[in-house]
């Protein structure tokens, strides 16, 4: 056994790096023990109790920071010393990294000539202002702020388009340029399918499915939740579709949205009328005669949309895998659910997801109620109680006022779920997980506690709680896809293979002869 | 110039009244710690990241990285300004005025005692191991024995405080001080959840109030001066408000209120929040059971 220790008088270091620093240093290879740490009294105290004690420790004071590190061979020491300091100089130099910052869009702009592209998220108050300069400046804008009025929002999107530019926007959350994610997106396959949406996860989920069918995307371009309202009229769709039409990469142009306002949707299905090349439809709840009268392909679920897009973009059909619903579970858990669990509970990060989910059951349903409900007799009364089929989009403002996203922090669910997993009328309760850039880095594992505790509540009481679980993403997004979905089933939660499986094994599980309405 | 946005009473009073003059003890990203050349207090420019807490300004930046400040920069009041060298200016004239007020003990607890079992289970659930909430794979044996020892000596002080056991309470208090590799350790860390409980005007623990004094006039040497100071303020009823918040929901407020308050507590530091928040349930137990 070898032992080197190193005393840095008055250094401190947060806890969280400490932590973070320590747990990397007894990671490294040949260090069989490493110590980063105060040295207080009661801290030596434990080192002597397990056997490291040294002259230098002994004359480390509470504002020193001891590095102590054990290996089994004197040879190996000073290498792994270099080692764990090269972790704290690499945090130092972390911390005192200067990257180019600049303070305007005007001195970036003159920065970077070659730019032509700006991503804006300040505060709502100076987002407008931030984008017009960014137009000014002949660069396409991403604008993730949200506080825009719709007025500001026309003056944008109008002065891009004289411009030639795009205008994305305001609250857009979600693209893939150049094979960029931006904000909230998936990692995926460069392909032949473009994507404008106004939906950011009925975006991203489109994105995964048609990478999970051998697809890929050339562009996805968000438009903002609000493009398709009368007030806006679609400005940046079409302009989006103009631009995927033009884009010599794109072979196949995938929109993806809420139902538009009529007179919208009238300009959106001139627009694909216009267009050559195919063009799929995935209006959530939309109209399908309208589409097709139009020479558009209509899709009624997202898994639809995705596999019309890469059939189109000529992926051969016979080698995709469709994930097929899984009917003899739905047939084993509706076994196991008694006559009282008649209903779905939905708690769900991303707002589309969750239309998506509600929009299945309401094709079975008449009592499906939510917090984004279109219809107003069945908005929730209290958002904080479910009412018979329930679900519930965290990410909405009601949620999230002063808090991050769920997408960002999942944890605000978990409150809801062990409320919904306790209530005897609840059959299933589907939830999904995002993974991808901007989301949390591990969203089944913020869950897991709860969906075990929730499990084993359950079966205390002799009841059997059915957990739909979602993961959005792909196998080359971080966190691991296969990790993610590994955990899920080994708490005993079943796993749908896309939002669309989720919401028909939701729907058809809770769904029985005598339970039907 | 930058606005600093609300800030402790006693430190704007300390700014405002004496020429205030001070060095730079040491620099993280959210927060920038100050010793006065007048006593060796410590006191802290924190970002908007934080919260309000004792001997503290919140200033308006996001971060204090790429500020180029360094350990030893002088520190010194000019007219309404803090002016750490030509680095950054502070106006305090801008700076809301907060202090902390712990909330009375309630004499009926039926929801305090709720609000116990439920903030127990979310930090059984989603506490951060490490120090007192022991992990299932400690990175190394020190972190194994360091956990040990937190269990078995807050275990010493939890029992002595619930059977009257004055004369132990020092020592059990000072043997958990420095105990915990972190910044702020453990031991504390635990101790500062303690001490706000004991500080509560009719807390049935007050009985050991001057003890909190005691152990502060005795654990200097055995801690560092970051956490020296907080422990201090907390033997004085002075926390950060998201402890404040913690305690007054536990307290009076709903199952929801506790749990909302308790995860801006667990946000804190590495293991730190988590340490606080279990000291504040020994102490709230312990005031259950004395309380009768």
């Amino acid at each position: 056994m070898s032992i080197k220790v190193v005393i840095k008088r008055n250094t401190y270091f947060d806890s969280v790096s400490l932590m973070s620093l320590s747990t990397k240093a007894n990671q490294i290879e040949g260090v069989e023990q490493a110590i980063i740490g105060m040295g207080t009294e009661m801290n030596k105290g434990v080192i002597r109790n397990v056997g490291l004690m040294t002259p230098e420790v002994e004359e480390a004071t509470a504002g020193d920071l001891m590095i102590i590190v054990k290996t089994a061979n004197a040879d190996e020491t000073e290498s792994a010393y270099l080692a764990v300091e090269e972790l704290l100089t690499n945090k130092n130099s972390a911390q005192a990294k200067s990257d180019i910052k600049y303070a305007t869009i005007d001195s970036a702009a003159q920065g970077i000539p070659d730019a032509n592209f700006a991503v804006i998220s300040v505060n709502g108050a100076f987002a407008v202002r931030e984008a017009r300069k960014a137009l000014e400046n002949d660069l396409h804008v991403m604008l993730f702020s949200d506080n825009v009025s719709v007025e500001d929002e026309v003056e944008l999107k109008t002065l891009a388009h004289n411009k030639g530019l795009l205008m994305m926007g305001p609250d857009c959350g979600t693209a893939i340029i150049g094979n960029t994610g931006l904000c909230f997106a998936n990692a995926v396959r460069k392909g032949s399918i473009g994507i404008v949406a106004a939906s950011g996860t009925g975006s991203q989920e489109v994105s995964v499915r048609i990478h999970d069918f051998g697809g890929g995307i050339t562009q996805l371009i968000g438009t903002g939740g609000r493009d398709l309202s009368k007030e806006v009229g679609g400005i940046m769709m079409l302009d989006g579709i103009k631009a995927l039409d033009a884009d010599e990469a794109t072979k196949v142009i995938v929109l993806v949205s809420k139902p538009p306002e009529a007179s919208v949707e009238k300009k959106v299905l001139a627009q694909i009328k216009e267009c050559s090349k195919p063009v799929v439809v995935y209006f959530i709840g939309g109209n399908e005669e309208a589409v097709v009268a139009a020479g558009g392909q209509f899709a009624k679920t997202s898994k639809e949309a995705a596999l019309k897009a890469v059939l189109l973009a000529g992926i051969d059909e016979a080698g995709i895998n469709k994930r097929a619903l899984n009917v003899p579970l739905i047939e084993e858990v509706r076994a196991k659910l008694s006559p009282e669990q008649k209903y779905i509970r939905g708690l769900f990060c991303g707002g589309t997801l969750c239309d998506e989910s509600m929009y299945l059951a309401m094709e079975k349903f008449n009592n499906v109620y939510s917090n984004i409900q279109k219809n107003p007799d069945f908005l929730l009364k209290d958002i904080n109680v479910s009412q018979e089929h329930t679900f519930i989009d965290f990410g909405d403002d009601d949620f999230t006022n002063g808090k991050p996203h769920p997408m960002i922090d999942p944890s605000s669910r978990i409150e809801r779920f062990l409320q919904e997993a306790k209530d005897p009328s609840v059959g299933v309760i589907v939830m999904d997980f995002v993974l991808g850039f901007g989301s949390h880095e591990d969203p089944v594992g913020v869950m897991l506690p709860a969906i075990i505790e929730a499990k084993q509540l359950a079966e205390k009481e002799g009841r059997h709680l059915e957990i739909i679980g979602y993961v959005l993403g792909t196998d080359i997004d971080k966190p691991n896809l296969e990790d993610q979905v590994k955990k899920l089933i080994d708490a005993g939660v079943t796993h749908a293979s896309s939002s669309t499986n989720a919401g028909l094994l939701a729907r058809e599980m809770v769904l029985k002869g005598d339970h039907h309405e | 110039m930058i606005h600093a946005k609300s800030g402790d009473n006693y430190f704007l009073q300390q700014l405002v009244d004496r020429e205030f003059t001070g060095t730079v003890h040491s620099v993280f990203k959210h927060a920038l710690n100050i010793r006065s050349v007048a006593d060796g207090e410590i006191f802290t420019l924190a970002t908007t990241a934080m919260d309000n807490a004792p001997n503290t300004l919140v200033i308006d930046l996001d971060t204090l990285d790429n500020l180029h400040i360094k350990q030893n920069d002088s520190v010194r009041m000019k007219r309404d300004q803090l002016l750490i060298e030509d680095k950054l200016q502070i106006g305090i004239q801008t700076a809301t005025c907060w202090q902390c007020h712990l909330p009375i003990f309630p004499s009926d607890t039926t929801k305090l005692k709720n609000n116990v079992v439920q903030v127990k289970r979310f930090i059984d659930l989603y506490g951060k191991s490490g120090g007192m909430k022991r992990s299932d794979s400690p990175v190394s044996e020190f972190e194994a024995e360091t956990s040990r020892l937190l269990k078995q000596r807050t275990t010493l002080l939890h029992d002595g405080l619930c059977n009257r056991r004055l004369d132990s309470f020092q020592q059990y208090a000072l043997d958990l001080v420095g105990l915990g590799p972190g910044l702020t350790p453990s031991g504390d860390d635990f101790l500062v959840g303690l001490f706000t409980i004991i500080l509560l005007e009719g807390s049935p623990c007050s009985i050991y109030q001057p003890l909190c004094e005691s152990v502060i006039k005795i654990m200097k040497p055995l801690t560092n001066d970051i956490s020296y100071t907080t422990l201090k303020k907390a033997a004085y009823g002075q926390v950060r408000e998201s402890i404040h918040s913690l305690v007054c929901a536990m307290l009076s407020g709903t199952e929801t209120e506790s749990i909302q308050a308790l995860k801006k507590v667990l946000a804190i530091g590495s293991s730190s929040g988590t340490d606080i928040a279990l000291g504040l349930i020994s102490g709230l137990e312990a005031n259950i059971k004395l309380g009768g």
